[in-house]
């Protein structure tokens, strides 16, 4: 009778959540991954199947290339940089005495609230070539009458452009993210260490990072996850891929493809890879930073 | 820490450093809403030369901004409750009861977190064009286009991987004695879980509604999508957007300020209240398989 | 899945229910407009047999010129021939409209150009989504007794802007035309003593001349205003035989020497174009890109005649005046271009109340509704009407008096291709050929390839 009753219980707590997420994203999932197998433009009832047809086209697509190399070189230098110095931003927020530790704490996690329509907003006015904060500085040190860093215009540049604002955007988040984690390492490890010797740079490494390795483990899929994401909103609109299509990336290219090129079928196929590109690099991330979990 | 001061002052360099570069743009966006139209050509950090307040009044009347944000506010707040009464029982179930499809279930919400809302968006669309011809075809009036509710449940849908694996991560940290002790004390199940577990997992709970409060509060491919009658609701975001629409139009800079500082500021305050709470919620072990 | 379905239906009405509140009255989707008469499109009775009962639903873009102009055409369409409008503007209306028409909710009437970001009109040229208009040209204008075909400016309705499939038939019709060539400071010419060059030999000579003081040749808003321009000099170097050439993607047009021409002056423009031009070359900041002229930073800059009401609050160097010129000649004597920008407007095969839209497709020529729009800014592409412009318009639209020669037409739709946006390829690396990261060698290649893709996916 007991059982039954669990069993009930589980049913009524878990299939509201089944059914919604069925609904909302199983299905139209399965939708995209149909779509993608067809030419359609989009307005009219004529879908013509095509098989891997679009695939096909994806992998001769330069524009397409270039927008995958993009997203590559974004989630990679994003969460490199990302987590590094939010890791030691976190330590030495928990680990050091400062003044103003809740200050700090409270005011680098606020780009990460702020709508990506204002974090664009802030970035044009930061990165514009003649009147931007960034040149202003930069003039300072360099010869009067040089030529002005185009940051948005240089195509070399501009997709690190791109980078600075999404690290500007989150590294208060993971910081906050890795200092929950660090607070629950024991004081004990660390007054240990101490009567060790060693020195703070040392338990660094040493301790603090593999003790919450678990955890930074886990960010890097949403590393993953929300850079494609991120990288997409930015661009749209601070560059809209510009210039000359040097800072397109996997949806922004979605879109234009399925929106304003009338392929829709073709937009969804980039979805498809986009999907599965995630979802593999995940894995691969997850199968190589494995670690044995430290006991303490 | 005894050692050298210039150690400290590198760090409170640095410190200060990223502080002001968060401090500044931000403070300039409030700072640019009271500019007039014409302070906007030129260097954009010219401090303005008077408090144009006609800005906010703009955006708040002529542009809708009061009306989208009452909107906003029903959406965000809807797609929360649903949120929660949805993913709460779930992730506590999955995360502490063993049943056969447990271990589906719990890859599959993964997977989840993987689908991302931008390509969905337009299959939900076409779902309801066909939900609502159906609907016509009974005779009775559309219902799911261009209805708030409708896109809060979908909010609130699209966020339940996310949720379910942030709540599943601080779930599996408490203790079982305390819903063993509960059962001995012939306490049900669902009592159990809502006297005893969900008052345990109130950080969790609160950084769940403050991360999702932003995503949604953000949020505009889906309204964009979902509310298509030019004449009928619009949520904030999305009513920003037609401020900053400039294409050959004359751009109203002042206008599109004011808006940005109205998106801004009810997400900056529920910050500044929560923000104690956000760190001890945010303990995320990762999923045992 | 069917189950999930109806589960669903009744979880959604719970809550809503719950809510307290079904959302207000929903736009009646036409339902309640009579269908549209099944007979032929009436030709002479169209005017003398209102319908009153019948509504249309007309979607305009809102453009530099304004949203009243519209509410004040609509109700004098209606109280002309007591057709009832509901109107829709929008800044971005393929936003507002785009969703409901993936609904099957068309309007009935659409002002909007092709040429936009979201290539929502290509689109449905694409898709075969736009209605034959062409018996609108026979109807007679509604309150006047003129043909529509009679009140159109020559040449308006022959290019592929109109009859998109090049088979004679009508699609979209001409609205708001706009002279398009370069906009330069007048005063700083006549401060420096300067003459507007003829020719791009003297063009090049002002451009080494300005760089001394300084001051760049040439800056552009997004490298998408390059169409207008492009066009032009595809009809200076090789006329209007090779335009139809080369924008029906003609097998070898870009290999030869017109076109090489073309490609060479584009390239030399690039070298003297403003150096900070590409970082603002999207439509975020363009208007960054149209304020060098303003400021006395660039001298030229291909635009329209909205530019004026675009820049109306931009602060500018003293002394400074609008003017505006076609292209210079390729040669001394040779003739020298403006593009004619036109807006355009059309009924969606999928509207309902067809007979009352063409009506009002009709209505758009009568000396009525251009002075509504006159009055503006937007010129109807009407047979003398440019002649009684005033001020800066009067300037503007009188460049064909004074020698140039009017450029119309655009590249032909094709099938969608995959990949291919031809746009971007032709006017996008522009922005590359002005940082140095791509060659003209690169950029013909890249166009000889999209070119050949779009000629086999070019419309029967």
């Amino acid at each position: 009778m007991k059982n039954r009753g669990k069993s009930v219980f589980i049913f009524l707590c878990v299939a509201p959540a089944v059914i919604l997420f069925t609904i909302f994203m199983i299905i139209p999932t399965i939708n995209i991954f149909k779509m993608s197998l067809y030419k359609w433009g989009g307005y009219s009832p004529n879908k013509t199947f095509v098989g891997f047809d679009n695939f096909e086209k994806l992998a001769q697509d330069m524009k397409f290339l270039q927008a995958f190399e993009n997203t590559v070189l974004l989630i990679v230098i994003v969460s490199v940089i990302t987590i590094a110095v939010a890791l030691v931003f976190a330590a030495i927020l928990t680990r050091e005495k400062i003044v103003g530790q809740n200050f700090f704490r409270i005011v680098f996690y606020i780009p990460n609230i702020l709508s990506i329509v204002i974090i664009s907003a802030i970035f044009s006015a930061i990165l514009d070539s003649k009147n931007g904060l960034l040149n202003s500085i930069l003039a300072l040190f360099r010869d009067k009458g040089s030529e002005p860093v185009y940051w948005l215009g240089d195509q070399k540049i501009v997709i690190f452009s791109i980078a600075m604002a999404m690290i500007w955007q989150a590294i208060g988040y993971y910081m906050v993210m890795y200092m929950a984690s660090m607070a629950s390492v024991p004081e004990s490890v660390y007054e240990s260490a101490d009567i060790e010797g060693a020195s703070r740079i040392r338990q660094f490494f040493s301790l603090t990072i593999p003790l919450i390795w678990t955890n930074i483990r886990t960010t890097l899929t949403f590393f993953i996850i929300s850079s494609i994401n991120l990288s997409f909103m930015l661009v749209k609109a601070m560059t809209s891929g510009g210039p000359d299509g040097s800072t397109e990336v996997f949806l922004s290219y979605m879109y234009k493809q399925a929106y304003t090129n009338s392929s829709y079928g073709y937009g969804m196929a980039i979805g498809v890879v986009v999907f599965l590109f995630s979802f593999a690099l995940s894995g691969i991330v997850n199968l190589i930073t494995k670690r044995e979990p430290i006991e303490l | 820490m005894h050692k050298l001061p210039l150690k400290k002052i590198i760090i409170y360099l640095i410190l200060g450093l990223l502080a002001i570069s968060i401090i500044v743009p931000v403070g300039w966006v409030f700072i640019a809403s009271i500019k007039k139209n014409n302070e906007f050509y030129g260097s954009p950090w010219r401090l303005p030369e008077s408090f144009y307040f006609q800005n906010f009044m703009d955006a708040w009347g002529s542009a809708h901004m009061g009306e989208y944000m009452l909107n906003s506010v029903i959406v965000t707040v809807v797609a929360l409750v649903i949120l929660l009464v949805v993913a709460l029982p779930a992730a506590y179930c999955l995360s502490r009861f063993k049943f056969r499809l447990r271990k589906i279930l719990n890859i599959l919400f993964m997977a989840g977190l993987f689908i991302n809302v931008n390509y969905i968006v337009v299959p939900i669309f076409l779902m309801f064009i066909d939900a609502d011809k159906v609907l016509k075809s009974w005779g009775l009036s559309p219902f799911f286009l261009n209805n708030i509710y409708v896109l809060a449940l979908v909010y609130a849908a699209t966020a339940l991987p996310f949720t379910i694996y942030l709540l599943s991560g601080y779930f599996v940290t408490i203790p079982r004695t305390y819903e063993e002790a509960a059962y001995i004390d012939g306490s049900g199940y669902l009592r159990t879980m809502v006297k005893v577990i969900l008052p345990m997992a109130r950080p969790s709970i609160i950084t769940v509604i403050l991360f999702n409060f932003l995503s949604f509060w953000n949020e505009y491919i889906i309204a964009i999508t979902v509310l298509t009658d030019p004449k009928g609701a619009k949520t904030l975001p999305v009513g920003l957007m037609n401020l900053m629409k400039a294409q050959n139009a004359a751009a109203q800079y002042g206008r599109m300020y004011a808006g940005l500082v109205l998106v801004m500021l009810p997400t900056l305050i529920l910050y500044i209240i929560v923000q104690k709470k956000l760190t001890q919620g945010m303990t995320l072990g990762g999923l045992k398989e | 899945m069917k189950k999930f379905v109806s589960i669903f239906l009744v979880l959604a009405l719970m809550i809503s229910s719950f809510a307290g509140c079904a959302k207000k009255d929903e736009t009646n989707t036409g339902a309640n407009a009579t269908p549209a008469a099944t007979s032929e499109p009436a030709k002479e009775e169209a005017t003398e047999t209102p319908k009153p009962d019948v509504t249309i639903k007309v979607a305009a873009i809102e453009t530099a010129y304004g949203a009243d102009m519209w509410t004040k055409v609509c109700a004098a369409f209606t109280a002309k021939t007591g057709i009832k409008v509901e109107l829709t503007t929008d800044k971005s209306l393929e936003d507002v409209i785009g969703a409901g028409m993936k609904a099957g909710d068309y309007p009935d009437v659409v002002h909007l150009a092709t040429g936009r970001p979201a290539a929502l009109t290509e689109t449905l040229i694409k898709e075969n989504g736009l209605e034959d208009i062409t018996d609108v040209l026979s109807m007679t204008v509604p309150g006047e007794d003129k043909k529509v075909s009679d009140k159109i400016a020559g040449g308006f309705t022959e290019s592929s802007l109109t009859n998109p499939y090049n088979d004679g038939k009508t699609y979209m019709a001409p609205m708001f035309y706009s002279p398009c060539g370069l906009f330069f400071n007048k005063g700083l010419f006549a401060e420096k003593g300067w003459t507007v060059p003829t020719t791009w030999d003297e063009m090049w000579e002002l451009g080494d001349k300005a760089k001394a003081d300084g001051i760049a040749l040439f800056a552009y808003p997004t490298a998408g205003y390059f169409d207008a321009f492009f066009y032009a000099l595809l009809y200076e170097v090789g006329g209007a035989d090779f335009f139809q050439k080369a924008t029906t993607y003609a097998d070898g047009i870009w290999d030869t020497a017109e076109a090489n021409k073309a490609f060479d002056i584009v390239e030399k423009l690039a070298s003297y174009t403003e150096k900070s031009v590409p970082s603002n070359a999207n439509n975020d900041n363009y208007l960054k890109n149209q304020q060098l002229i303003l400021d006395n930073k660039a001298l030229f800059m291909p635009n329209g005649t909205w530019v004026v009401g675009e820049m109306k609050d931009a602060p500018r160097a003293d002394g400074f005046e609008w003017g505006f010129t076609a292209l210079p000649a390729i040669a001394k004597g040779g003739d020298a271009y403006s593009y004619t920008w036109f807006e355009q407007l059309w009924v969606p095969a999928a509207a309902e109340n067809k007979d009352a839209a063409k009506q009002f497709v009709a209505y758009m020529y009568s000396d009525e509704a251009a002075q509504i729009f006159a009055e503006s800014g937007a010129i109807q592409p009407i047979v003398g009407f440019a002649d009684k412009l005033e001020g800066d318009n009067k300037m503007f639209y009188s460049i064909y008096d004074n020698g140039a020669k009017a450029a119309l037409g655009s590249f032909a739709a094709t099938d969608p291709v995959e990949g291919v946006n031809f746009a971007d390829t032709v006017f996008g690396t522009v922005n590359s050929l002005v940082s140095g990261d791509k060659t003209k060698a690169q950029w013909i290649e890249l166009v000889k390839k999209d070119s050949d893709l779009l000629r086999a996916a070019l419309k029967q």
